[in-house]
């Protein structure tokens, strides 16, 4: 496999996840929204800032307004990590290592990237043509994951794909989680609790796990549970162990993985070794940004080791 | 319902499909009886769905503008272009008779010149010619051949005779699309492939790859093949990423590719560096090396061409393999054929004037309002005067530019280029096509069976290129029972 097309598969992985779940914490935050009590704050802004995107849009936007930021991170070109930039992005990369694909696969990342591209100005419209638009999203990019599984050789190009999936899908699960530390509570200690439940119910749905937390867990939704659910759990497919688990499946089978994998488990023990009993907001946000570091020392391990020959043009053997 | 042939405007030309009676040929009487059982409503539904299946194939071409790159969807026409295999028989013949004659010239050219010194071909064309790589002097690569896949333009003239336009030998494209245009048929019209004798094409990637396969200078089972690509920006990068994954080859770019002191080639793998045997190169040779041309380019692989001569990688096309690609030596093509084959062009070239002899020179400014005039480097219909449409001003501007550099340019009479019924606006109307068949050779010849139908979709327009509004047509060689056929 060639170091550019390994690199170009992996960012294919990525993008696609990264675009599938900005989608998932905007469907979210949104139905978080409705859902609150009238005197809970809650400043859109948050999804910039855990995004790590305020920094570019403060260069493009005035105001930190619910539409602009909508229309900032599903539509607007300039903002790479942007649901239309990331499908645009996927497709661009597709289309340079198609000749390893399965052929269907690129006809639906067209098919994704066409639907974004006509509908995606829709998600500022307001919130119940937004949660339609970004469900077709959601829709499209489950059915090139399930072409994927179906029709594709379990080769090395699905292994790098699968790598920049499931890395991508664990940094953007603690980033979901950790829209939930900068909501501002009623100071009614029962409207509170309320709405506490009702946020981490959203972020279960935003994630599709909430049928699944109730059948493994509790009927109860509670702050420390969902989180401890949403990082430790290894069945889920969206949680953080169980992503860590899939990125070291992809591992074994590729050349000289030694160093990543060493990353991966040092990511795994951390995670593992958290306590998640009894959680104040900003401890949280630091063991989420802690996780996001490992996560990002897994990325470098990985691409040192395959992408580096074409990224450096080198010529070393 | 049929498709009201009665209101077929009458071409003035010859009509692949229709006979001077407006009936149907005898290898399209197949297609009109089904065309007519479907029915015009049924037809343009059909129409209707060609276009989204072609989106959601992806099969597009890059226009590169200043505004970035756009993929504009293949035009496509779903009445296709058909001709019997008796008639296909003798082109076939005649195209690989011309490949053959091509490689032993261009071997020639590159060694002994024997061509030159006999008095056949001139030695001023030679020295005029852009093609002419001195790094290649002195190579024979494998077999001798040099240009491994050949792109012969046909068409044909008002009195039925098909003519050879020009030999692309450098990068030819299009191939995908022929292959392409034959599943959106099927796709599209399943019923017609069960009825009937029309033959099939979609061998062309087993053919590629074995053409390319007897290149390799390691006897491997299975010899690694890469496509070198310039990248995601030309036009015809859909084509090179199409071929690689037919071939099971891999697809790659200049930066994939590095020499080594041992001047073998490889690639930047994840496991390291990798070798590779055989290069089927869609890149120009201005750009293909660094080292040997132009030390500008990014696109390619500095010491490729050392590789190349050491005998380490094969090529194709041979780099140099474009000095017969050339619309001058274009007309010497007959000769050459007699001089290596000693035999007769079994497919005429089209009547030309070249520029650098002072009388033919004469004659083509004298007539420059009746004439095509081509420059003779140039592809993709740029460039080139088409006398009887151009302005006085026009001509004037080109006589100046033909007298500054006559060995630049060639003049053909304006062919009336047959047409074939085209459905515009849901309706059949003529419209001017060519046919680019794919001519291989390594060990052995191939032609692909019929080839690419390319057809100018704007009324009364001779242009047929994709970049110039152009669009193509599946091509169906029909066996047709010997005393029918024509």
């Amino acid at each position: 496999m060639l170091s550019r097309v390994a690199e170009n598969l992996y960012w294919l992985g990525r993008y696609l996840e990264r675009a599938e779940n900005t989608a998932r914490f905007i469907n979210s935050t949104t139905q978080v929204l409705l859902d609150l009590p009238k005197d809970a704050a809650f400043g859109w802004d948050v999804l910039l800032k855990v995004a790590g995107l305020d920094d570019i849009f403060s260069e493009h936007y005035p105001q930190a307004d619910e539409d602009s930021i909508v229309r900032f991170l599903v539509e607007d070109e300039r903002n790479p990590s942007s649901i239309l930039s990331g499908i645009h992005n996927a497709r661009e990369n597709a289309r340079t290592v198609r000749e390893v694909l399965p052929m269907e696969l690129w006809e639906r990342i067209n098919s994704l990237y066409l639907y974004a591209r006509d509908n995606a100005s829709r998600a500022s419209e307001g919130r119940g043509p937004r949660i339609e638009v970004l469900q077709g999203v959601i829709g499209r990019r489950e059915s090139i994951i399930g072409l994927l599984t179906g029709s594709m050789s379990q080769d090395i190009a699905y292994q790098f794909i699968k790598l920049g999936r499931n890395l991508e899908r664990a940094d953007m699960t603690t980033r979901i989680i950790d829209v939930n530390s900068a909501v501002r509570l009623p100071r009614d200690p029962a409207l509170a609790i309320v709405a506490t439940e009702r946020m981490w119910m959203s972020t279960l749905n935003g994630l599709s796990a909430y049928q699944m937390y109730r059948r493994h867990v509790s009927v109860h939704v509670r702050a420390n549970e969902v989180v401890n659910y949403l990082m430790k759990n290894s069945h889920f497919p969206r949680t953080v162990l169980h992503c860590l688990g899939e990125v070291e499946g992809c591992l074994s089978v590729l050349p000289e993985h030694k160093d990543a994998m060493k990353k991966v488990r040092q990511a795994w023990r951390r995670v593992e070794s958290m306590q998640l009993n009894d959680l104040k907001p900003t401890v949280l946000h630091e063991y989420l940004d802690q996780v996001q570091s490992d996560l990002g020392e897994v990325h470098t391990a990985v691409a040192r080791q395959y992408f580096h020959l074409h990224q450096n043009n080198g010529t070393e053997q | 319902m049929s498709l009201e042939l009665h209101n077929y405007p009458q071409p003035d030309t010859y009509d692949e499909l229709l006979d001077e009676r407006q009936q149907p040929r005898p290898a399209a009487r197949v297609l009109f009886d089904y065309v007519n059982r479907l029915g015009a409503k049924e037809l343009a539904a059909r129409r209707e769905s060609v276009d989204a299946a072609i989106m959601a194939m992806g099969i597009t071409f890059t226009v590169y503008s200043d505004a970035g790159n756009i993929d504009r969807a293949w035009p496509f026409d779903i009445i296709p272009r058909t001709l019997s295999s008796k008639e296909w028989a003798r082109i076939d013949a005649g195209l690989k008779q011309r490949l053959t004659a091509l490689n032993l010239f261009i071997n020639d050219l590159y060694n002994e010149q024997k061509i030159v010194k006999d008095g056949i071909f001139p030695i001023e064309v030679l020295e005029g010619s852009k093609n002419f790589r001195a790094q290649c002097k002195g190579m024979v690569p494998r077999f001798g051949v040099w240009a491994h896949v050949c792109g012969t333009d046909l068409v044909r003239d008002k009195d039925g005779t098909v003519y050879v336009l020009e030999d692309n030998l450098r990068v030819p494209s299009g191939v995908s699309y022929m292959l392409e245009n034959r599943q959106l048929m099927k796709r599209l019209f399943p019923e017609l492939f069960k009825s009937s004798d029309i033959l099939p094409v979609d061998d062309y990637p087993t053919q590629l790859y074995d053409t390319l396969a007897a290149l390799s200078p390691r006897d491997a089972e299975r010899p690694v093949i890469a496509v070198l690509t310039p990248g995601i920006y030309n036009s015809a990068y859909f084509e090179h990423s199409y071929l690689a994954q037919k071939m099971g080859a891999i697809l790659v770019e200049g930066s994939d590719l590095v020499v080594k002191d041992d001047d073998c080639v490889y690639m930047k793998t994840i496991s390291g560096l990798s070798r590779v045997d055989v290069i089927y190169r869609r890149i120009d040779d201005d750009f293909l090396d660094p080292e040997a041309f132009r030390p500008d380019s990014a696109l390619g692989v500095p010491g490729l061409m050392r590789a190349w001569r050491a005998g380490n990688v094969g090529i194709a096309n041979a780099p140099g393999a474009g000095v017969a690609d050339d619309k001058v030596v274009y007309t010497f093509v007959p000769q050459i054929i007699k001089y290596y084959l000693d035999e007769d062009a079994i497919l005429p070239n089209v009547p030309s004037w070249m520029c650098m002899y002072e009388d033919q020179r004469e004659h083509v400014l004298a007539n420059l309002d009746k004439l095509v005039v081509k420059p003779a480097n140039e592809s993709g219909g740029y460039g080139m005067l088409i006398g009887p449409r151009a302005s006085e001003e026009e001509r004037r501007q080109f006589a100046d530019l033909i007298r500054a550099n006559p060995r630049n340019y060639m003049a053909q009479p304006t062919l009336s280029i047959s047409t074939a019924p085209t459905l515009i606006d849901n309706r059949l109307a003529p419209r001017h096509l060519d046919l680019r068949p794919f001519v291989l050779q390594s060990d052995k010849l191939y032609a692909t069976t019929g080839g690419l139908t390319r057809v100018a979709l704007r009324e009364g327009s001779l242009i047929v290129n994709s970049s110039q509004g152009g669009g193509s047509k599946d091509t169906w060689i029909i066996n047709t029972d010997d005393e029918e056929a024509v």
